[in-house]
Parts: structure tokens; C-alpha cells; sequence
């Protein structure tokens, strides 16, 4: 065995493979959601009911592109981390942090205004919309708590452990967009 | 075979890295431990309590049915009982026994390693399975406990028809439980990938950690269908949501699909981990190689992945099209080629070799006899008119008793056997061991199958009680007997294992002459595992006894002892070369303590209280955070 600083590893990290891991079972998570939206669909004769309003779906489809917009500069910032450039890493994590905020941000406000339209109670078709909805955000929320955790340990310099979470948000970020844009399609899907 | 090593050549190595890696003692070591031998213990003790509630569960239905119209348990209680008792022994016995208290323990020294690769999270996978346990059993000593079947089919378990706390406990509790098991398997699953020993690449992997890593996989995909169903029948009984209430939109179909996307992996999630075990003790009791070594692997890889296709099998009764079930029940006849594919090999590395009927074999053989006969009645339910004629009586129960129990738990149970020895360095009684063997096998013949035979003659399953006049009373009186004597048998087991705890003869590092690295180390193993980091050359690394005596005498060279902390390396996924040098944690406040604050979290979203959950989730968030703010010095 080599000692362990006189080559690079070949392998990606334990954490970041953990991360990728965690990332298959939400993703199934996600799947099953989405497939439980349409199975429902499927089985309604009016999708959706009547009284309730086809989501307008111009606005959701530019927040999604935000959203994948939002993982360039994370992915990047795992890159930079790896070369061990702190300053561009969390500059990059701090750009991406802000466009998914403001992502979040305009969906908690879409999802307040469609709550006064209707609610989760309004018969399946409320009930998955808005347990969807709230799932993918929830999701987009909890990225925002790793990119700040990850700001607040980059302020103290890089280290390994530091690198693979910098790693690790932009995984998360792939993924947090790539639902995105599936919930959304989902959501303004033709009747 | 195994190196014999008389006065210790090693000692000095070993002494300094035993002051490495012992634990702290007493309590709160435990509370601490890291040491995935320990947790394991945990593990194991904690199902075995779990194991013995569903066990007593089982006898007090059995009683009840003994004659017609007992009085043993009343119709609510009897309907608690069976609902606990198939939550035990899927949710709180087999798969804990197998992926935390066998994984747990042995895969780290099947591969060489000297720690799972989050030694953290696999404590707090524990204690987290432990809290959602007693969540769970709370329900049933308040007389609250779930009462709507293992699998809670709505609408009897929605509000409407369960209006009481009792379906609240299942939904939450197993949601609680998911994420222990969740987090076991990913750590699982990377500990296989990189913290093999060098030179064992994949194809030299032990068969028993492919079973597992199937699993593993498994689960990761298995767990977020039952999260899901859980979650919606949740958010309907307590905000109103509309799911599964056909009269809103919604449909009870979409749980049954949703438990079963779950619920059928399970089965093989179950299963496997047995033939795991039994890949495990054949080759060593039969004395030569597993026969067809690559398909047996990929055939449990396989039976894996062909498990996620055949879910609606269980909903052939339910009025779905014939096309759909057709498909299914296609399905449900092809995953018999790669079971079968075991079957074979494992008969034939049986009969090719020299078996020693020792008491792990007998249970591994009286395990395929089991799942024969089981299997057999399987393939029986893929012909759907003979599906839709016996769904929900007792021929089913039949059936998956005989997977369950025979298939699953006599692996286990001659898998306790077999390691024994490692766990505690002395040898069972292996006559008593033996007696113990025959009293379960006829036990268990005697209990489950007279069950076909009422099943066929139409009794139905999940009913407190039945007429005199109906002629299922004697069979239901053989079943009875039947479960005395299969306790008696398990009994008998305890007894053993408890005395020879304390007084059995000291075993040695390997009785059995085993194959696999974990008989390469004292019994039982050091808190370090191995002295140095074993190199491998096949998939009997312990039958490579030029490759043990080389770790001996790089030990007493002093050479790649990794003892300047709590070192392990990993080594790259695909061909296990060398890759990096890990420093593993020690004992840690922060798992049990997250697990607590977990567990307050699902109490009160029990009863209610919303944000007080959402304050101990901020608490459970805090913990996380003072748990990773001291970096694992050279972790990443």
C-alpha cells in the first residue's frame, strides 16, 4: 500500500457516493409521485375537475430553466473546489444559491395564489397538485440549507471534506432541477 | 486453510492496535459505539426481542384458533395481534436480523475492512430502528396498536373506518423506520464499493455480499413507493386529502399498487440476505467451491431486479384488466429461473462436495426444503384463476409462512449457529444444536402445512374465530400443536446458545474451516479486526493460505499496519486496488441524541402537535449540525 498523499484518488469519495445514493432513492421518491399524479389522471373523466383552473403554464416553464440555470455555477463550483480555488467556489455557490432562492421565492408565491383558487382538499386532483408542488420545493428549500452550510464552511478555507460537499451541492443541484422540470412538465401537462 | 498461529506472533501489532481502537466501556460506550461489530450486537439483541413479541403474538393467535369460537382474544385484539405480528417480523425481525445484525457484523470482515465507511451513521441507523420499535409498540401497550393488517388496505385503514390513533402509529412508524433502514443500505452499498480489501475485485467478492448489495440496492428502490403511500394516507386522515377516496377522485387501488411496489421487492428483500447466508455455509460444510460461482451472483442480482416486476400478483382479485395481470403473472413466472439457478447450485455444491451435517447445515437444507415447497406454491398463484379462488385465505398464509419463516428464518437461524462462534469464542452444543434442528423443522411442517389444506377447503385468513360446523377444526388444532412445538424448538436454541455463552468449549478463530476472511481473525474479533489489512487473490480468501501467511508475516514486519489512527483504506470500486486512506470516527454523542430528537419529532406529529414537531425537527437540524462542524481529519 502507497502512502496515502503521494497519488491522487481514483475513485470518487465515500460522501459523494453516499450523496449519489441518497440522490437515486429520491429521484425514485419523485417517480413514484409523478406516476401517482398521472395514475390518478387516468382515472378522472375531467382532469382537472371542473371549476378548477388549468395552471397557466409559461411562468412555471421559465422558472424551471432558472432552476437548471441555477446548477451551471454549482456544478462549477465543485470543479473549482477540486483545483482549490476557495474564492471562485464560493462565489459560484453563492450565485447559484441566489437563482434558486429567487426560483423558490416565485413558487411559494404561485403556490399561495393557486391556494386561493383551490386547496388540497379539492377532490385527487388538489391533493397531488399541491403534494407535488410542495415536495419539489421542499427539496429546492433543502438545497438552499446545503449551499449555506457549505458558504459558512468555505469561509474557514477548503479542505477535503469541504471539497466533496462543494461536490455535493452541485450533484444535489443536477437533481433538485432535473425534478424541476419533470414536476413541471407534470403539472402543465395537456389535459 | 485457516492459519493456526499457537503463541501469537503478532501481539505487539495487535497490542498497539487494540489501544487504538477499543471503545470506551459500559454504558455509554454503547450509547457511543461506532464499532460495527458492536452495533451489530445491538442489533441482534434488539431483533431478538422483536422476534420473541411477534413469536408470542403467533401463539396467542394460534391458541385462539385452536377450536372453533375461542375466547382467547377478543375480535379487536386478535386483529391487533396479527397486524403486530406481520409488522414484527417483516419490519422489526427479518430485515433488521439480516441487513443490521448479520450485515452489520460480518460484511466489514468479509471484505477485509475495519469499520462500515459511516461508522456514525451506522449507529445512528440503530438507534434510529430502535425508536421507531418502541413507537410502534407504544401503540400496543396502550391497546392502540395497528389493527388493519401488515399491508393496511384503505379505505379500512382510512379515518372513516379507522377513526383511533392506531393506523397514525403504522404510517408513522414505519415512515420513522424507513429511514433507518435506508440509511443502513447506502452504507451498505458504498461499504461494498470501497472498502474492500486489495485485490478483491468484484468477481472476488464473497457470494453472501452480492446477497447483500442486491439488497441494498433493492431497498434504496423498494423504500419510496411505501414512504409514499404512507405519506398520502397520512396527509388523508389528518388534512383531509382525497388519495385514495374514490368518491373525490382519488382511488384505494393506487395504495395497494403503491404498498405492493414496495411489498413485493420485499419478499426477495427478505429472501435474499437468506441466501446470503446460505451461499455462505455451504461451500463450508460441503468443502469445495460454490458450483457456478457467476451465476449465482447474478442470479441474486437478478431476482433483485425482477422483484420490482411483479408486484401486481398480489392484486389478481382486485378487478384489474387481463392484459395487465396476464403480464404479471408472465413476470412472476420468469424470477423462478434465477431462484431456481440457486437452487441448483446450491444442491449440487452439496452433493459434488463432502457435506458435514453439522446443525448450520441442516437449517441451510431444511431452508430448501422450504422454499421448494414454498416456491412451488408461488408459481401456483401466477396461474390467476387459481390466484383469484384462494386469494385471502389461508393457503396464502401458507405460502409466505413457508418463504418467511423457512426460507428466510432458518437461514437465519442456522446462520446464528454458524457464526456463533466468531460472535463469542466458544462453540454450541452441536447435539442440542441438532435436537433444536428437528424440533423447528417438524414444528414448522406441523403449523403451516395443514394450512394449505383449510386454506383450500376456503377458511379465511385474518378472522378472530370460526364455526364448529365448517371441519377446519382439527387441522387448526395440528396447526396449534404445531406452533408449541416449533417454540419448543426455538426455545430449545435459546437455551443452547445462552449456555454455551457461558460454558461452551473455546471455539478458535475457525472451527468450521470457513472460506471467507472473518474466519482469518480471533473469535471473537479485535475492536481493530485485522492485524493488517488482508490482500485477496479469490473469492476463498481464507482457503488461500499463502495469502494468510503473508499477512502474518507482514504483521510481524510492522508493514501496513495503519495504526497511526483509526485508519482503514479504501480501495476503488470496480477491481479493489488501493485508492486512499480513511481515518475512521470514534465513539459519538451525536447518532443516538439525532435519533432522539427524530423520534420526539414523530411523537408529536402523532399526537398533533405540528409545531412542536416542526421545533424538535429545527433541534433534530442542530444536532446534524454540531455533528459535522468538527471535519473527520483527511475525510472526504
Amino acid at each position: 500500500m502507497s502512502a496515502p498523499s503521494s497519488r491522487a484518488r481514483a475513485a470518487v469519495p465515500n460522501g459523494v457516493f453516499a450523496v449519489g445514493l441518497f440522490i437515486a432513492t429520491e429521484g425514485a421518491l419523485f417517480g413514484t409521485l409523478i406516476a401517482s399524479y398521472f395514475y390518478l389522471r387516468f382515472n378522472s373523466t375531467r382532469w382537472p375537475p371542473a371549476g378548477i383552473p388549468r395552471p397557466d403554464p409559461t411562468l412555471p416553464l421559465v422558472l424551471a430553466a432558472a432552476l437548471v440555470l441555477a446548477a451551471v455555477p454549482l456544478v462549477l463550483a465543485g470543479r473549482a473546489a477540486r483545483s482549490g480555488r476557495r474564492g471562485r467556489a464560493a462565489a459560484l455557490v453563492g450565485a447559484g444559491t441566489l437563482v434558486q432562492a429567487g426560483y423558490l421565492a416565485v413558487q411559494i408565491v404561485l403556490y399561495l395564489n393557486d391556494l386561493d383558487d383551490f386547496s388540497v382538499t379539492s377532490g385527487a386532483y388538489g391533493s397531488i397538485y399541491f403534494t407535488l408542488l410542495f415536495a419539489d420545493h421542499a427539496h429546492v428549500a433543502a438545497g438552499l440549507l446545503l449551499n449555506g452550510w457549505v458558504l459558512a464552511r468555505l469561509a474557514g478555507g477548503l479542505s477535503p471534506y469541504r471539497v466533496s460537499a462543494v461536490r455535493v451541492v452541485g450533484w444535489y443541484a443536477c437533481f433538485v432541477a432535473t425534478v424541476g422540470v419533470l414536476v413541471t412538465l407534470t403539472q402543465v401537462s395537456p389535459s | 486453510m485457516a492459519v493456526e498461529a499457537g503463541p501469537n506472533p503478532v501481539q505487539p501489532r495487535s497490542e498497539l492496535l487494540e489501544r487504538v481502537w477499543t471503545e470506551r466501556r459500559g454504558v455509554f460506550g454503547w450509547l457511543t459505539t461506532t464499532d460495527h461489530k458492536r452495533i451489530g450486537i445491538l442489533y441482534f439483541v434488539t431483533t431478538i426481542l422483536f422476534f420473541a413479541a411477534g413469536g408470542v403474538e403467533a401463539v396467542l393467535m394460534r391458541t385462539q384458533l385452536a377450536k372453533p369460537e375461542g375466547t382467547v382474544l377478543s375480535p379487536e385484539a386478535y386483529d391487533q395481534v396479527f397486524t403486530m405480528h406481520g409488522i414484527t417480523m417483516i419490519f422489526f425481525f427479518v430485515i433488521p436480523m439480516t441487513t443490521g445484525a448479520f450485515g452489520n457484523y460480518l460484511l466489514p470482515l468479509m471484505i477485509g475492512a475495519r469499520d462500515m465507511a459511516f461508522p456514525r451513521m451506522n449507529a445512528l441507523s440503530y438507534w434510529i430502528f430502535l425508536g421507531s420499535g418502541l413507537f410502534v409498540y407504544t401503540s400496543l401497550v396502550i391497546g392502540k396498536a395497528p389493527n388493519a393488517g401488515w399491508f393496511d388496505y384503505v379505505p379500512l385503514g382510512n379515518k372513516t373506518y379507522s377513526p383511533g390513533p392506531n393506523i397514525d402509529f403504522y404510517a408513522l412508524g414505519l415512515l420513522f423506520n424507513g429511514i433507518s433502514t435506508l440509511l443502513a443500505v447506502i452504507n451498505f452499498i458504498v461499504t461494498m464499493f470501497k472498502l474492500r480489501a486489495p485485490g478483491m475485485s468484484l468477481n472476488r467478492m464473497p457470494l453472501f455480499c452480492y446477497a447483500f448489495l442486491a439488497v441494498s440496492f433493492a431497498l434504496v428502490f423498494a423504500l419510496p413507493p411505501l414512504n409514499t403511500a404512507l405519506v398520502f394516507l397520512e396527509l388523508d386522515r389528518r388534512i383531509g386529502t382525497h388519495f385514495y377516496d374514490a368518491a373525490q377522485g382519488g382511488d384505494p387501488v393506487l395504495w395497494q399498487h403503491l404498498f405492493w411496489l414496495f411489498g413485493h421487492p420485499e419478499v426477495y428483500i427478505i429472501v435474499l440476505p437468506a441466501f446470503g447466508i446460505a451461499t455462505a455455509i455451504i461451500p463450508t460444510f460441503a468443502k469445495r467451491h460454490m458450483v457456478a460461482f457467476p451465476l449465482v451472483a447474478l442470479s441474486e442480482v437478478l431476482v433483485a431486479f425482477l422483484g420490482f416486476g411483479v408486484w401486481v400478483h398480489h392484486m389478481f382479485a382486485v378487478g384489474l384488466p387481463t392484459v395487465t395481470t396476464i403480464y404479471f403473472a408472465a413476470a412472476s413466472l420468469i424470477i423462478v429461473i434465477p431462484s431456481a439457478v440457486q437452487i441448483f447450485a446450491w444442491i449440487t455444491t452439496l452433493v459434488m462436495g463432502r457435506p458435514e451435517f453439522k446443525t448450520p447445515l441442516l437449517f441451510i437444507i431444511g431452508f430448501i426444503l422450504w422454499f421448494i415447497l414454498g416456491g412451488l406454491s408461488g408459481i401456483m398463484f401466477a396461474a390467476i384463476p387459481f390466484d383469484q379462488q384462494t386469494t385471502d385465505t389461508y393457503f396464502v398464509v401458507a405460502h409466505f409462512h413457508f418463504i418467511i419463516f423457512g426460507a428466510a428464518v432458518f437461514p437465519i437461524l442456522g446462520g446464528i449457529y454458524f457464526w456463533f462462534p466468531k460472535l463469542t469464542g466458544r462453540m454450541y452444543h452441536e447435539r442440542w444444536g441438532q435436537v433444536s434442528f428437528w424440533v423447528t423443522l417438524v414444528g414448522t411442517g406441523l403449523t403451516f402445512f395443514p394450512m394449505h389444506i383449510v386454506g383450500l377447503l376456503g377458511m379465511p385468513r385474518r378472522q378472530y374465530t370460526y364455526a364448529p360446523d365448517r371441519g377446519w377444526t382439527g387441522l387448526n388444532l395440528l396447526e396449534t400443536v404445531g406452533s408449541y412445538i416449533l417454540t419448543a424448538g426455538l426455545l430449545i436454541m435459546a437455551a443452547n446458545l445462552i449456555w454455551s455463552r457461558f460454558r461452551g468449549p473455546a471455539s478458535g478463530p475457525d472451527p468450521f474451516r470457513g472460506d471467507t476472511l472473518e474466519w482469518s481473525i480471533p473469535s471473537p474479533p479485535p475492536a481493530y479486526n485485522f492485524v493488517v489489512i488482508p490482500t485477496v487473490s479469490s473469492a476463498y480468501a481464507n482457503w488461500d493460505t499463502e495469502d494468510r501467511a503473508q499477512d502474518v508475516r507482514r504483521a510481524q514486519r510492522g508493514e501496513g499496519l495503519l495504526a497511526a489512527g483509526h485508519e482503514t483504506p479504501a480501495s476503488t470500486p470496480m477491481d479493489g486496488r488501493f485508492d486512499e486512506l480513511l481515518q475512521m470516527p470514534s465513539n459519538s454523542p451525536w447518532p443516538p441524541l439525532l435519533a432522539l430528537t427524530l423520534l420526539l419529532v414523530f411523537v408529536f406529529l402523532l399526537t398533533g402537535h405540528v409545531a412542536t414537531a416542526i421545533v424538535c425537527g429545527g433541534a433534530a437540524a442542530a444536532v446534524l449540525g454540531a455533528w459535522h462542524w468538527r471535519e473527520p481529519e483527511g475525510a472526504a
